[in-house]
């Protein structure tokens, strides 16, 4: 038995800690994801954003969080009650369980496993059923809508968004999220997938549901979408699904193309900033990347009116299934006539 | 590490490409560019045609072993070809008469024709259910073709399911015989089997499965079940196009699986064969009297026909395989001969399908009855005509193969089937007229039936082109494997059998020449 | 390797109580749901057979893809599975006739299988994995040895988008399309005109 706990115990307790610590670090990124899209929002629109509860509004959060809740949470009496339940745990577990194998810095990874991007991949492929179950379940025709509209919506743009990786994947030649980031990649690398990186950019707002791509929640139409019905703890968990996912997919970048850890513009800047640039912790660089992504997600949302159905679908199908597909094309061309493949 | 010699893949490749181009021409033209790609697929077949004869036909096997060209595949290939020019050419017309005018049509056609000569490269089980698939997946949109009419719909579902169903039998086939010879590659199945031979039951098991379900794409019975509901429904250009090809390519799939990987199984497949043989000629002979609709006829009799080439693989030797080759090729000239006569039967731009419509025939459109007799004479295995040789052949392939109460058997079921050839002559010919028949038959259906006519006519005359190549191209599937072991039969040598290329050349480029105007 | 074991039960058990569960479950959405379980749980036990590179597959294309479309039509098909159900249990006897023979048949292969060929063909593989990757061997063997069927399988796939097309495609009447090219060459002088009001004559 003592045996048993030297072997596997020490290091399930050091893994259960480390899940603690990622998970808390998410739940309060979200927490004041919340709080700065609401500043940044205020901000583009010449308002304050929240500022009275605590200091600069900073409590804000909190008190939103205790108010939801504190709610009651209300099945409708036609619902599919397990179903119902269970769309929120799941999105909301999703969005989770991808962080483990995100580095955060050099060697700070839980999982660091040799298919990290494909385990993200497939994790976020299964967000779209928290969507669908909970617009089945709910029983309502808003929320069925809503469903089938974000399904096709997520399942379109995972094809693009996958092609996209390919021509990363094409470049660094390993699918280890960690060897992503150390793999060196020369200037004109990086100017072959900078197109790449806005249309990633686009396809994960698509990806997550969020403005100019909200048509599953589009208020004008189909009120609220598939969380039309849900309410309290179970509408948090929506919630908190999201904003998570949108820290998530802001994680993905920044990892596949920003560098990760790594201080930035290293290739640019003359050795004398790199080195005092090198001086910050790994992590500081990973959450400021990140967040710099979290604030295009902001600024779409403050800026671009909504998509309408088709076009979402055009913009998908159409124009970045096309792009992505010539520029695996492209890239492995490249590598190929400069013998550059790694 | 691998040899990527293209060369002997060449005519695939070239379909493949050309389908997509066409594929492209028709989304920017539109279903008005219809007939454009249709004519542009003949002549892709054409050249196809031309680049089979460019690479050698000597065995060889390219891309992992996965890919082989020999005599025999180069010839059978030949026969595809052909057969796709003539079912393309036949549907063109028919298209616009039923409306159905859109352009994927014929890219569908040379699709199934890529993956069918694929089929009959194969060279691995791997290779080989891809290539099967790519083939049934084609056929399969093309009989729902027609897609606003109840009948084409339920023919597609129906061959679709019941596919699919004969796919997983295949499946399960290949990966019972992966398991237990450890290898998809035929040569290694072969080796593996001749050192175990009938102790590997595993082995023997996946090969009927295998067998089963190749059966249901020739249409054996007891797998037969799908062929006069899919022959009826489907348009009559498809189901032409079913008669004419893909039954040559899954019975060179058939004879490629038999003699070469499975070649020491022989005893065992043989008696398999037989009952599929034996049943299908029963069911051919005995269902078909009661028909009629002439589709649902010649379903019946291909069910049949399917019956009779197969008695030559029973026969197991050299002989059985070239009559099974020459069996094909003449089968096809007459069902294609056929298939133009029926397509040509339209009242009032409406078609006709009862056999009841042929009456009188001979009085309304003498030329077009007089064609359709000798074909039905031929069918019915009358001696002079060209349909008698392929029976011939078989059965004295299967003496040869002291096979006597087979070939007995196949003599009296013909005898029975005649009948049903000989009526659909008796009600042309003295029966009252009905309404007179709309006179526009274009060109090109009445040059295939044509081309079929002379054909059948005209084989007695030099049967030899046909039969000394056909001998070439089974000699090259059955000698390398040492199978004269069973029934010894004089081998040609390999010297005439490349002597022979030429003249089935010649035979090949007066036909497609008649057909391509 | 208590820790596997344990894992493996939990998968291979969850595996077969939602397989079952995917036949027996009265609604047909609980069905799917059931069955897109089943597959999670699957991949669950590729990756302890380390087949990382199947597993994740596995989860991105049944569960992210296929089984997505299923749930989309069996949600969209009103139809009451409970009906299609009754007649069920007379064929329960044939079923279960198959079901033994197909028994039988898995027992007398079970009795004659021979593991050396597998293992010879097994072992040569495994000596040339080396550090590789299995993703790696994968992609490595999929576009060289096998370039034959991986392209056949890609035209596999363009006859079944032409095919889908084609049975399905019906260009409708009286559609309105956007069409982008045409709203961006639109000039200005095209699409408005300044027209000069003089006050009070009412036009």
């Amino acid at each position: 038995m003592m045996e048993l706990w030297e072997t596997y115990g020490i290091w399930t307790a050091f893994t259960l800690l480390y899940i603690v610590l990622i998970v808390g670090g998410v739940l309060l990124s979200v927490a004041y994801l919340t709080y700065a899209e609401r500043k940044v929002l205020g901000g583009m629109q010449r308002r304050q954003g929240p500022m009275t509860v605590g200091p600069f509004g900073l409590l804000q959060p909190i008190a939103d969080g205790l108010k939801l809740f504190s709610k009651e949470t209300i099945i409708p009496s036609q619902a599919n009650k397990p179903v119902f339940l269970m769309a929120p745990m799941l999105l909301f577990a999703l969005s989770l369980v991808a962080w483990a194998v995100i580095p955060f810095d050099k060697g700070w990874v839980l999982a660091n496993i040799n298919v990290g991007v494909l385990y993200l991949f497939a994790i976020s492929s299964m967000g779209v059923y928290g969507v669908i179950m909970a617009g089945w379940a709910s029983n309502s025709r808003y929320a069925f809508l809503g469903a089938l509209r974000s399904a096709s919506q997520m399942v379109s743009y995972e094809v693009s968004m996958g092609l996209i990786i390919v021509c990363v994947l094409l470049c660094v030649g390993t699918l280890n999220l960690t060897e992503i980031v150390t793999t060196p990649r020369p200037v004109w690398m990086q100017i072959l997938l900078f197109p790449m990186f806005i249309v990633f950019l686009v396809s994960i707002l698509a990806e997550t549901n969020r403005a100019p791509f909200d048509l599953p929640e589009g208020e004008s139409e189909i009120t609220g979408g598939f969380m039309v019905e849900y309410s309290a703890m179970t509408f948090a968990l929506f919630f908190l699904g999201e904003y998570a996912n949108m820290i998530l997919m802001s994680a993905i970048t920044t990892t596949l193309f920003l560098g990760g850890w790594l201080p930035p513009f290293s290739m640019w800047l003359p050795a004398g900033i790199t080195d005092v640039l090198a001086l910050v912790p790994g992590l500081v660089w990973f959450a400021l990347k990140t967040a710099a992504v979290l604030f295009v997600f902001l600024w779409a949302r403050a800026t671009l009116p909504r998509y309408r159905y088709d076009q979402l679908m055009r913009l998908g199908w159409k124009i970045f299934l096309p792009l992505t597909l010539f520029w695996v094309v492209l890239v492995a061309g490249t590598l190929l006539t400069f013998d550059a493949l790694p | 590490m691998l040899d990527f010699n293209l060369i002997p893949i060449l005519p695939e490749i070239f379909l493949a490409f050309t389908a997509m181009g066409l594929l492209i021409v028709g989304v920017s033209g539109g279903n008005k560019s219809t007939d454009i790609i249709c004519w542009a697929a003949v002549l892709s077949c054409l050249m196809a045609i031309f680049l089979l004869f460019g690479i050698s036909w000597q065995r060889t096997t390219v891309l992992n072993d996965m890919f082989i060209i020999d005599q025999f595949g180069g010839f059978m290939k030949l026969i595809i070809l052909l057969g796709m020019i003539a079912s393309i050419a036949l549907s063109v017309k028919y298209l616009y008469q039923e409306q159905m005018i859109r352009f994927e049509y014929p890219v569908l056609m040379l699709m199934a024709c890529v993956g069918m000569m694929l089929m009959v490269s194969a060279h691995n089980l791997l290779g080989l259910y891809m290539a099967l698939e790519l083939q049934s997946l084609s056929l399969y949109v093309l009989a729902a073709f027609r897609r606003n009419s109840y009948k084409s719909a339920e023919a597609g579902t129906k061959y679709f399911v019941l596919g699919a169903l004969s796919s997983g039998l295949i499946l399960f086939g290949i990966s019972l015989v992966y398991g237990f010879t450890g290898s998809i590659n035929f040569s290694v199945i072969q080796t593996s089997l001749s050192n175990e031979g009938a102790a590997n039951i595993g082995a023997i098991i996946g090969m009927v499965f295998l067998l089963s379900g190749l059966a249901f794409k020739i249409s054996a019975v007891p797998f037969h079940m799908w062929t006069p509901d899919v022959y009826q429904g489907a348009p009559t250009s498809v189901t032409a196009f079913f008669a004419i090809v893909p039954k040559v390519a899954a019975f060179a799939l058939i004879i490629r699986l038999l003699y070469e990987p499975f070649a020491p199984l022989m005893e065992q497949w043989s008696q398999i064969i037989l009952f599929l043989s034996v049943a299908s000629m029963t069911v051919g002979a005995f269902a078909a009297l009661v028909q009629d609709n002439l589709k649902r006829l010649l379903a019946y009799s291909s069910i049949g026909n399917m019956g009779y080439a197969l008695i030559g693989i029973v026969a197991g030797n050299e002989a059985g395989v070239s009559a099974v080759i020459i069996y094909l090729f003449i089968y096809m000239f007459m069902t294609a001969g056929t298939f133009g006569v029926i397509l040509c039967l339209r009242r009032g731009g409406i078609a006709s399908e009862k056999i009841s419509d042929l009456g009188g025939l001979s009085l309304t459109n003498p030329a077009l009855a007089y064609a359709m007799a000798i074909l039905m004479f031929s069918m019915s295995g009358l001696p002079p005509l060209a349909g008698f040789f392929g029976k011939l052949f078989v059965f004295q392939a299967a003496i040869d193969g002291e096979l006597y109460a087979l070939a007995i058997y196949g003599v009296i079921t013909t005898v029975i089937a005649a009948y049903y050839y000989l009526r659909i002559i008796k009600v042309m010919f003295f029966d009252d007229p009905v309404d007179t028949l709309d006179k526009d038959i274009p060109f090109a259906r009445r040059a295939v039936i044509f081309v079929s006519v002379i054909f059948v006519l005209g084989f007695i005359i030099k049967p030899n082109l046909l039969v000394s190549s056909s001998q070439s191209a089974a000699s090259a599937i059955t000698a390398p494997q040492g199978l004269a072991v069973k029934k010894t039969i004089k081998e040609p040598p390999q010297a005439a059998a490349a002597g022979d290329r030429p003249s089935s050349t010649e035979a090949a480029a007066t036909v497609t020449g008649a057909q391509d105007k | 390797m208590i820790i596997q074991a344990l894992a493996f039960y939990l998968f291979a058990g969850i595996l077969s109580l939602s397989a079952l569960a995917v036949i027996t479950a009265r609604n047909p959405v609980h069905s799917v749901l059931f069955l897109i379980l089943a597959f999670f749980n699957a991949s669950g036990l590729f990756l302890l057979l380390g087949a990382e590179f199947i597993a994740m597959i596995l989860v991105i294309v049944y569960v992210g893809a296929v089984a997505v479309l299923f749930l989309f039509v069996v949600m969209m098909l009103d139809i009451n599975f409970s009906d299609l159900r009754k007649g069920a249990m007379q064929y329960v006897p044939v079923g279960l006739l198959i079901g033994l023979i197909l028994l039988i048949e898995l027992a007398v292969i079970y009795q004659t299988w021979s593991l050396d060929a597998i293992t010879a063909a097994a072992s040569i593989s495994m000596a040339n994995m080396g550090e590789t990757t299995n993703t790696e061997l994968i992609g490595a063997n999929l576009y060289t040895n096998y370039v034959l069927p991986f392209q056949i399988a890609g035209l596999i796939l363009f006859v079944a988008m032409i095919g889908a097309i084609v049975l399905t495609h019906r260009s409708r009447p009286g559609v309105k399309r956007q069409k982008v090219a045409q709203q961006y060459a639109r000039q200005r002088d095209e699409a408005m005109e300044i027209v000069k009001v003089t006050p009070r004559t009412g036009a």
